[in-house]
Parts: C-alpha cells; structure tokens; sequence
C-alpha cells in the first residue's frame, strides 16, 4: 500500500546494524590498544637487558595491558605513587598502564557487584562486603604463596577477614576499621563510663554521638552482654548457619542498655564528625581522627569506649575489628592476572603500609608495621588498641543483616520500646534472630 | 460615610494582613537558600568544613569556592560534563518533543490512537524499574563510565518522545484553517511545520527547551550508574552528592553549599529571564493535562 | 453497583477484542493466501525475496529499504540473535569456573541471554509485520495496474516523507528510541519478575532462570521474612503521601495564588520570583539541605534549643509520624509554587461579572470561593490533578533526599522505611541489595496501582477529554 513504513524500517535497520555490531566489539578492543604499547615495552626490555643479565635471573615477560584500580580518594595520590615506585623497580610489570581512580570503599563495592565487568581490577573495600563480593563473582581467589603472604605478614583478625571458608579473596591493607571514643576533654571528665559521660555531655549542653542505628555499632551491646552473633559460609559466599543468641536475657539487656541511652537528652545518633554540629563526645573510627583533631583542638582526646550499665551491672562496650581490604576481580588472561597480584601483594606489604600510615594514618594490619613505634606512638591507633582487646573480629555477614539492623536502631530510637517490658523486649529480640537465621540456608 | 470608611478599615485590616502572611510565606521559601549562601563562606581551612549548629560564620572567606576552582578539585570538569550534557539535551528532546507533536496534533494516521494510548500505558512503569537494564544496554553501546556522556544524552533524548502533552495541548489550540490555508497554497507539512507552526509555538518551544535544561542538573541516579565510578564523567549531582553522604569526605559541608551556589546561579539566572514562557507552560499544561 | 457494571463491561471488551483479533487474523492469512494465488511472478518472488516486485518497477527507495531488512535481519538472527534464543527456556546452563591457572572461565550470561532473546523476539514480529506490508504493497501495486493507474516514482516515494507521510519521518526516531529504551527494558524487566536474578544469582559469573510465581507469593506472604506486611503498609503510605502531596499543595497553592492576585496588593511579580525560585534551584541542592537543616543537630533544632524553646531535639526524621508529617509538609514547600503559577493564569480566566453579581446578591468571600471559584478550579484542573497524583505515587527525588526512606523499623522487612514510596522502595532493592527480582515485582505493582486509579479517577472526571473540541 502506502510507504508508511519507509521510515520504521529505517530506523530498524539502524538498531539492527548497531546491536549486530555489539557482539563482536568487546573483543576487538584490545589488540589495538596494545600494539602501541607493546614496542614500549620492547624498547624498554632492552635498555633493562644488560641489569637482568647481571643478575642472571630470567625475568617473565608479562606483555602488556591496562588496570583500573579504585581506591578512596585520600589515597589516591598514595596509591597512584606507590604503584608507579613498583614498576618502575620491577620493569616486567611495567608494560601496563595503570590508572587510580577515586572510588570510596562503600561505592566501589556497590559498583563491583552491579557490574564486575565494568569495575576495577584492583578495588580497595571494608571486609563486610566481601561475602557480597564474592557470591556476585567480584574477586579471585588469592592461592599458594600469596595466601601464605596473607596469612604471614598480618595479624590473625585481618588474615581471617579476608578469608572465607578457607579461600583467601583478598590482601589486608589497614586492621583499623574499628571504633572507640574520640571526646572533649572539657566536657567529659571521666571517659570510662558511659552513664557518666551522658551526664557530663548533658550538663555541658554538648551531645553524646553513637550511631546504634547501624548494625556495625550495634553489636557494641550485644556483644559486650555476651551476647554472639556471627555466621558460617561456603566458599560460593552463601551464608550456611546463623550462631546468634540475641533472643536471651543478655540480649535483653543490650537492648536496655541502647533504650536507655537513646532516652538521653544529650544522645544524637550519628557516627560522622564532619556531621555532628555539637559533640561532647563520640564513637567513631580512625578514618574521623583529622576531622577530631581539627574540631576538639586542645581538647582533643581519645579513649577506649567506656562501659555501660544496666540493671546495677556494668558491661563493658564491645564492638567489631574490622578491616579495609583490596581485591582483584576475577580475570581471563593469566599475566594480568599475575601483574594484579604482585601489585596488590606490594600495597599490601610492610613497606607500603608503613608509608601509607605515615601519610595518611591508616592504621596497618601488617604485624610488623604494628609493632613499630610510630604507630605505638599513635593516640587513636592505641585507643583503637586498647579497645580491640573487647572486639571480636567481624566475620561475615550477609547484606540483609545490616538494614535489619538498621531497622532494630530505628525503632529504638523512634521510642517504639520506650514503655516496653522485658517480655515484650524479648519478643522483639526474637524477632530480630529468626529473621537473622532465615538469611542463612 | 461611616458604613464608607469601615470598608476602607476593614480592607486596609485585610491588606496588611495579607501582606503579614506574604511576607511570612517569602522568608520561609528564601530561608534555606540565604542559610545555603551564607555557609558557604565559611571557610573549612580557619574554622570547620562539616557542619555546625551556627549560621554566621565567624568570619567570610572563599576558601570553599576556591577550592572548587583549584587543581584538587575536578568541579570544573564535572561542571562542564553537567551542561553540555544539559545543552544536549535542551536540544534534542525539544526536536523530538516538536516532531512528535506536530505528528500526533496536526495529522491524522493508522495507529495514532494506538500509539497515545500505548505511551500512556508505558507512562505508568516507574522508571527506576528499567534502570539495570538501561545500564547494560548502554554498556553495550560503549556508552558508559567514559562514554557516560553521551550515554546519558541518549538516555534522556530517546524516550523523550512520551512526555509531548503539554506541547501537544498547545499546538491543539492553534487553529486548523492556518494549516489548510497553507496547503492550498502547495506548501508540504514539513513547511509548514518549519515555517508556520515553530513560530506560533515559540513559547512552548521555549518551556520544552527550558525544563529539558533544567532536568539533568539534578539527575543523580542514572548518572551515578552510568558513570560507575569514572569521576572523569561525573556530573554535579554525583560528585557533590558523595560529599554529603559518604564518610570518605569529611568537613566537605562548605564546600558542597558553595558548589550548591555555583549550580543554581546560572540555572536560577536562565530561569528567572525565560520564566513568562515557563508560566505559559505549565498553565497550558495543566489545564490540557 | 455503578462498579460492577463498568468491570464487566471491561471483561466484555477484552473479551470481543480477543474474538476480533482472532477474526482479524484468519481474514489477514487468506489474505495472503489469495495474494499469492493470484499474484504475478513478481509478486510471487517478492514473497521470498522482500522488495523484488518494486525493484522491478523503478521504486528503488522501496526496495532498498525492504530488501536491505531483509539482509540485515537474516545476518542478525543467524550470527547473534538465534545464539541467544536457543537458550531462552534455560537462560543458560554452562556455569562459569575457574581454570587452573586462577583465571575465570565464564559461561553463559543469563542477563544477555534473555535481553537479546527478547530483542530478537521483537526483531522477528517487526520483520513479519514488514514481510506483511510488502506483500500487501505488491497485492496494492497489481491492483493498481490494473486499473491502468501510475506507480509512485522513488522521488515521489521520497517527497511525500516531507508531505502526507510526514508522519513517519517526524514519529521514526521518537518511535524507535522509546522502543529501544523504553519498551525492550521494561519487557525485560517484567520478565525478570519471573526469575531468580538476585544477588545471589548475578550474571556474569552466576546464572539465574525461571522461577515462575515465586516472587509474587514472596511479595504476598505475611511470615517474618515475607513481604506481605511490609508491602500493605508501604503501599498505604504511598496512597496517603500521593493523597496529600496533592490535595494540600493544590489548595494551599490556589491560596497562595489568591492572596497575591488580591486587590490592592502591591510587588504582584516580586512575590511570584521569590516562591519560582524552588522550581529553579536543582532539588539535590536544597532538599539535602533541607534535610539537613531538619537533622537532630541541624540548623532549626541547634537553634530552637539555643533559644531555650526546647529542651532536646525533635526528632524530625527519626520518629515515623514526624518524619511522614514532615515531608508532606516540605513537599509544600517543593509544590506551591507550581499551584501558585498554575491558579494564577487560571484565576485570571474567571469572568469578573460572575464575582461582580455574587457580590450583588450578598455573597461573602467565602460563599464566592466555594461557589465559582473552586468549581471552575476543579473543573478546568481535573486532569492535571491526576497527572499530579500518579506523579506524587512516583514522587522519588522528594522523599529520597529528604527522608530517605526512613526511619526503618523492625515491623518492615526488605529494609523499607516509614516514608519509603513503592518506588523508593523499588530503587532499595535494586541499588543496595541488588535484589532485581524483588524489585521488578514491586515495579510491576506500582505499575498496577497507577493504571487502576488512573482508569477509575479518568472515568468519573466532569471533563472527560475532548481534544478535538479545542481545534
């Protein structure tokens, strides 16, 4: 009849034509791109020749490509340097092209499990993400003597953090994803009891910050009433078995314990400085210790976190060891893989480490670097310390559990439990551990 | 007389009041924007970046608004991926929007009601649902992480098509005749629509082009998926959004209001110059649904 | 009753369109049949061969178009697009592993597979509605040389794209581009709805496939992880926010409108720029600032307690009914100024001898308000008004930036929150859990409860459209 289609059909053709093309274009894309780059490298092997031989040792040709790393933006400049240091020492990786981008550890992980394909190689995250990033198929496994560097070089918490069901995924770069009590002197007067800091933040008109509605600073109570709560995985990153025992007289206490504090004119639920408008005191990491420094000035003090009371007994506050961690996403060509690891392997080594603290206070999870007396030295990192010795380091957990736990804090801090008895509180405790076990299958 | 000036009381009574509820109603509307300004001169270097419990800062500085400009920040880059990505599409959707609605108002075809009562069905989805399906398609085009640009343009532009009402309800109300009249003088549609109808339509044109404009500006979602962590690509809205919401950036409060300032001058400028075409928009808008 | 009576006449509306459907198809493939019986050579190849009969008479736009899909139709299916469909029914089987060397081995894509299945899909319907038209134009071109009559020349085909054809050429990019990134996602993600894509399931190094139901019961059972209670409830709320994000903004706007339109009232335009400037001003600017400002230790609760007026912070958004109180109430902020330019332009509209007699008859403010003023109001606005309350149901940028969401709660699963919209909800479960399955459902859900108010609202609207009434 009429030519009504003409131009349906042209625009068809269009897609047509584009989405045919797509299949073969991800493949294409290489070789091009390395062609350039592979003369450099010939040129430079050359000039480097005469220093291999000397050592007599026959250095791998790894030929040459590009990796993406995502760090967070502090280190950037760090980790951009430090890599560069490493080629530039070991020129058989210096074939390629490594780019750093600004990718905090929370987005980097979100990013990796929307498309590990799209993602970095090398990305740096917090260790409560690496189950997440393992059942999506975001990491490779480190095996053989990189896992023994792992298991050697860091201490025990953050070997284990990066460990799961036996399989190591990933290379620790600080053990200091922990929190403890940053204060003004001023203001709180005596930082080992809880009741008393309220009081003193109270009467000062200054707030006491604690974020208890996130699952990570929850446990601080939990835990501190003796309670457990972890998980057991397989190596695919499913969740097996749920050990909790919230649903219990301890448990009832910790949640006490939060009601109490949440009903404290002076408490504001929070846990970032640059956030805070009026702080007396507040529980928060090593990552604030700057922004601590900047704000309390001369008052500026740190402890480890005091102990809380309830029903006339004190407990001492618990808490997650946590960890930052770096990990290589799974890759199909052997040497890059290889490049990946020894790159990742020297940021996470002594050396870096050590550095890294020195410029931007990390605190390391290298046993060596621990030790040394820089970082003994430092008033957080003790703080954070002293603080470990009542922590548990934080295994796995699955994504679920940290919205739950969010969900918990909410309704402390709307006041749902304000009123509520011990039988009530307990019902809801239930609650909270059925739902728990039913994220493990 | 006296029932005379106790009307004239009484309506000078009803004026002071409303002019009590106006200016109430103004401070309340302008609050968040004068607090918006006036904490970003605070500086983060002498005083404190993060947020605090007082307004006036203790003395005004433009360290937030240098920093912006400075080598430590790439403000300017995203600055400019957020207009040109804006600039786009302010023209293309425009296009599109004129082609479809001169189709769907001036013609009569197979399908025409077809078409509107699909596109309206289609309306109803909501959009974040298609959003990982949209990434990968994308990513299939290249046109993510680097190619965020574009991607985003193309994004915006494709389904851009669905949202011709209020162009659409315009056109419908100049008259018919005009076009008939033009025909018997030989003139084709595509001349018309070229030499009579853009004309006429130019308020419109100009609302269409305006809220195209304005749109991406404050497109966080998508652009962050997009992007997928290439800050090369970043628009406003993802880079300044992580200042706000991540812990990687403390003390960054100042120097998210004065990058706040930055984006809403010219956008608040261009608005303010074409708001008689806006007002037509929305006015014509509303009342053809 | 009234109810009853409007659903049966939709289930008898279905119901004949299935029948002419059914009709409309038999008489079609006879149609075809007889075109081939009685068709010329010509004709009979170009069932074959797609544009042979218009080649064959000079129409070679005609045939380029037709035959050039041809090609490119048959290249795509057989190098990409059959690769995929083949594995619709599974989505893939070979599970990726990891080779001895510790590099991955992927296998199959589920994601690809159903996206390019379904591309594929709409590629053969296209292509059998474009066989279709060509058949019918060489059936068209026969009769019409019989009759002795000429056939479009190429430059004619081409110039009447610029003329009675215009149609296409305005409507083929629009057309295809809604089609490409609208429709083909939004199929693909209702087919999601029917598969286990989650996070525990992610392409590329996991398959996911059809799980049928399964996630509708999930989403509809009340046990301690099911969906059920939290979706009735984030549903409710979403119907009550939609209700008073529109109804209070519409008259608190109309308000503002009449008191600035006043007689006697000075700075007319003054007024109208300082409330504009919310429309201006990027949302992501002044809703987080807003929301801060409302923070525990923002701005108003430093402020208030500074003064001695309270004596520890509200908890604007860590209590439920605050936090719902208070968007509703920020949302005015957003919303007015839109009202107040709307009801501004319309008020002006209402003849003034109207008021003029009221005024006469003894009619205060009041009774005129009630009487002309919000009649017409209503009347003249009545579409808008459901636009604004299917907008509101999806009103994401609002209730994101300002609330988030929360506060969360042990009542609500899935990690909804108080002021959570479905489709904040929605953007949880797609962003923060990847849990795309759950999250297509909801989709799915809010897509149903849009087009049912939207049908049930339209039907008893006073001013049912009229669009040709205005031309």
């Amino acid at each position: 009849m009429k030519k009504r289609v003409l131009a349906l059909i042209m625009s068809t053709t269009m897609v047509a034509a584009a989405l045919a093309g797509c299949g073969s274009s991800e493949k294409a894309e290489t070789p091009a791109a390395d062609s350039a780059a592979t003369t450099e490298t010939k040129t430079e092997a050359k000039a480097d020749a005469p220093a291999a031989d000397a050592a007599t040792e026959e250095v791998k040709d790894y030929g040459t490509g590009e990796i993406k790393v995502w760090v967070a933006e502090n280190v950037q400049t760090f980790t951009e340097t430090k890599i560069k240091e490493f080629q530039d020492a070991n020129p058989e990786y210096a074939g390629y092209a490594v780019t750093v981008e600004p990718v905090g550890e929370g987005d980097a992980a979100s990013n990796m499990i929307t498309d590990v394909a799209g993602g970095a190689d090398i990305f740096g995250f917090a260790q409560d993400q690496l189950a997440r990033l393992v059942s999506a198929g975001a990491l490779s496994p480190v095996v053989g003597d990189n896992a023994t560097f792992v298991n050697e070089q860091n201490d025990a918490g953050a070997a284990s953090a990066a460990t799961m069901a036996g399989t190591v995924f990933a290379y620790p770069l600080t053990s200091d994803n922990g929190y403890f009590l940053y204060y003004d002197k001023s203001v709180v007067t005596d930082p080992t009891s809880l009741d008393k800091i309220v009081a003193d933040c109270e009467a000062a008109g200054k707030s006491f910050y604690m974020e208890i509605n996130s699952a990570w600073y929850q446990p601080a109570f939990f835990f501190g009433t003796g309670c457990t709560l972890t998980y057991d995985t397989d190596d695919m990153g499913n969740f097996t078995t749920c050990n909790i025992d919230y649903a219990s007289d301890n448990g009832v206490k910790a949640l006490k314990a939060m009601i109490n504090l949440h009903k404290s004119s002076a408490f504001v639920n929070g846990s970032s400085l640059s956030a805070a408008t009026n702080v007396g005191a507040i529980v928060d990491g090593t990552w604030d210790s700057g922004a601590a420094k900047e704000l309390f000035g001369d008052n500026y003090a740190c402890a480890k976190l005091p102990t809380f009371n309830v029903d006339g007994t004190d407990y001492q506050f618990s808490g997650f060891g946590g960890f930052k961690l770096m990990g290589i996403k799974p890759q199909t060509d052997a040497n890059k893989l290889a490049v990946c690891h020894a790159i990742v392997k020297h940021l996470s080594s002594e050396e870096v480490q050590l550095a890294r603290y020195n410029e931007v206070g990390w605190g390391p999870s290298n046993v060596a670097v621990q030790q040394s007396d820089a970082v003994k030295a430092d008033e957080a990192l003790s703080a954070l310390a002293e603080q470990l010795a009542f922590t548990i380091p934080q295994g796995q957990y699955p994504n679920d559990y940290w919205a739950l736990g969010t969900s918990l804090g909410d309704s402390v801090i709307a006041g749902e439990y304000d009123n509520a008895s011990d039988e009530e509180l307990m019902k809801v405790l239930e609650d909270f551990q059925a739902t728990c076990q039913s994220y493990a299958q | 007389m006296a029932k005379e000036a106790s009307m004239k009381r009484r309506r000078a009574i009803g004026n002071a009041v409303t002019y009590a509820i106006l200016i109430i109603i103004s401070i309340v509307w302008l609050f968040p924007f004068v607090c918006l300004i006036i904490q970003s001169f605070r500086s983060y270097i002498t005083e404190f970046g993060g947020m605090v419990n007082y307004l006036i800062p203790k003395e005004f500085s433009l360290d937030s608004y240098k920093f912006l400009f400075s080598e430590e920040s790439q403000f300017v880059k995203w600055y400019g991926n957020t207009l040109t990505i804006a600039a786009f599409v302010a023209v293309f959707q425009t296009i599109i929007v004129i082609c479809v609605s001169y189709a769907l108002s001036r013609m009569r075809f197979k399908g025409r009601r077809a078409l509107m009562n699909f596109w309206l069905v289609l309306g109803m989805f909501p959009g974040f649902l298609t959003m990982i399906c949209l990434y990968f398609l994308l990513k299939e085009l290249g046109l993510t992480q680097q190619g965020a640009i574009p991607g985003l343009i193309l994004i915006s532009v494709a389904s851009s098509g669905m949202g011709y009402y209020v162009f659409k309800g315009y056109m419908d109300t100049i008259p018919k005749s005009l076009d008939e009249a033009a025909r018997i003088d030989g003139a084709t549609r595509a001349q018309i629509l070229y030499i009579m109808m853009l004309p006429l339509a130019k308020p419109i044109v100009i609302y269409t082009a305006l809220t195209a404009f304005m749109a991406p500006w404050c497109d966080y979602i998508f652009a962050s998926y997009v992007s997928l962590g290439n800050s090369d690509t970043y628009n406003v809205a993802v880079a300044m959004y992580r200042w706000v919401k991540t812990n990687d950036y403390q003390g960054y409060f100042t120097r998210f209001c004065a990058g706040g300032i930055l984006v809403a001058v010219p956008v608040t400028i261009l608005f303010m110059c074409l708001q008689k075409y806006y007002v037509e928009g929305v006015t014509g808008g509303a009342v053809k649904g | 009753m009234k109810e009853m009576e409007k659903n049966s006449g939709i289930f008898k509306k279905a119901g004949s369109a299935i029948v002419n459907f059914f009709k409309w198809l038999s008489t079609d493939l006879k149609d075809i049949g007889t075109t081939f019986a009685n068709g010329d050579w010509k004709t009979r190849v170009s069932f074959l061969i797609m544009g042979f009969g218009q080649l064959m008479h000079k129409q070679y736009a005609r045939f380029v178009a037709f035959f050039g899909i041809e090609v490119l139709f048959i290249y795509y299916m057989a190098t990409f697009g059959a690769t995929y469909l083949k594995d619709i029914t599974t989505l893939g089987t070979k599970k990726s592993g990891w080779n001895p060397d510790g590099t991955m081995a992927y296998g199959d894509n589920s994601f690809f597979i159903l996206l390019f299945s379904l591309l594929s899909i709409i590629f053969i319907f296209a292509f059998i509605f474009l066989w279709r038209v060509n058949v019918r134009q060489n059936r068209d071109r026969q009769i019409l040389l019989a009759q002795g009559k000429k056939l479009a020349t190429t430059k004619q085909d081409l110039h009447s794209l610029l003329d009675e054809n215009f149609d296409k050429t305005l409507l083929a990019l629009p057309f295809t581009g809604v089609f490409v990134f609208t429709v083909l996602p939004i199929i693909f993600m209702i087919c999601v709805a029917f598969t286990n894509y989650d996070y525990n399931h992610q392409s590329p190094t996991q398959l996911f496939t059809w799980v049928g139901i399964e996630n509708f019961k999930n989403l509809f059972s009340i046990g301690a992880t099911g969906f059920g209670k939290t979706f009735g409830k984030v549903l409710s709320w979403t119907l009550i926010w939609a209700f008073f994000a529109t109804f209070l903004n519409y008259f608190l706007g109309m308000g503002v409108a009449m008191l600035i339109n006043k007689k006697g009232i000075k700075f007319k335009k003054m007024w109208r720029t300082i409330l504009v400037m919310t429309i201006a001003i990027p949302q992501f600017v002044s809703l987080l600032y807003v929301s801060k400002m409302f923070a525990a230790d923002g701005l108003i609760n430093s402020y208030l307690m500074k003064w001695g007026w309270i004596e520890s912070a509200i908890p604007f958004w860590t209590d439920p009914t605050y936090a719902k109180v208070l968007v509703i109430i920020l949302n005015c902020w957003v919303g007015i100024p839109y009202l107040m330019l709307i009801a501004t332009g319309l008020l002006m509209n209402i003849p003034e001898d109207l008021y003029e007699s009221a005024r006469i008859d003894g009619a205060n403010a009041w009774q005129m308000f009630r009487k002309i003023t919000l009649p017409y109001m209503l009347f003249v606005t009545g579409p808008y008004l459901l636009t604004q309350f299917t907008g509101n149901l999806n009103n994401f940028n609002v209730i994101y930036l300002l609330s988030g969401g929360g506060p969360q709660s042990m009542e609500l699963t899935g990690s909804a929150g108080n002021t959570d919209l479905l489709v904040t909800w929605l953007y949880k479960m797609t962003y923060n859990n990847t849990d795309y399955k759950m999250a297509a459902v909801i989709g799915i859900m809010v897509f149903i409860v849009t087009a049912v108010i939207s049908l049930v609202v339209y039907n008893i609207l006073p001013s049912v459209k009229d669009e040709e009434g205005f031309q």
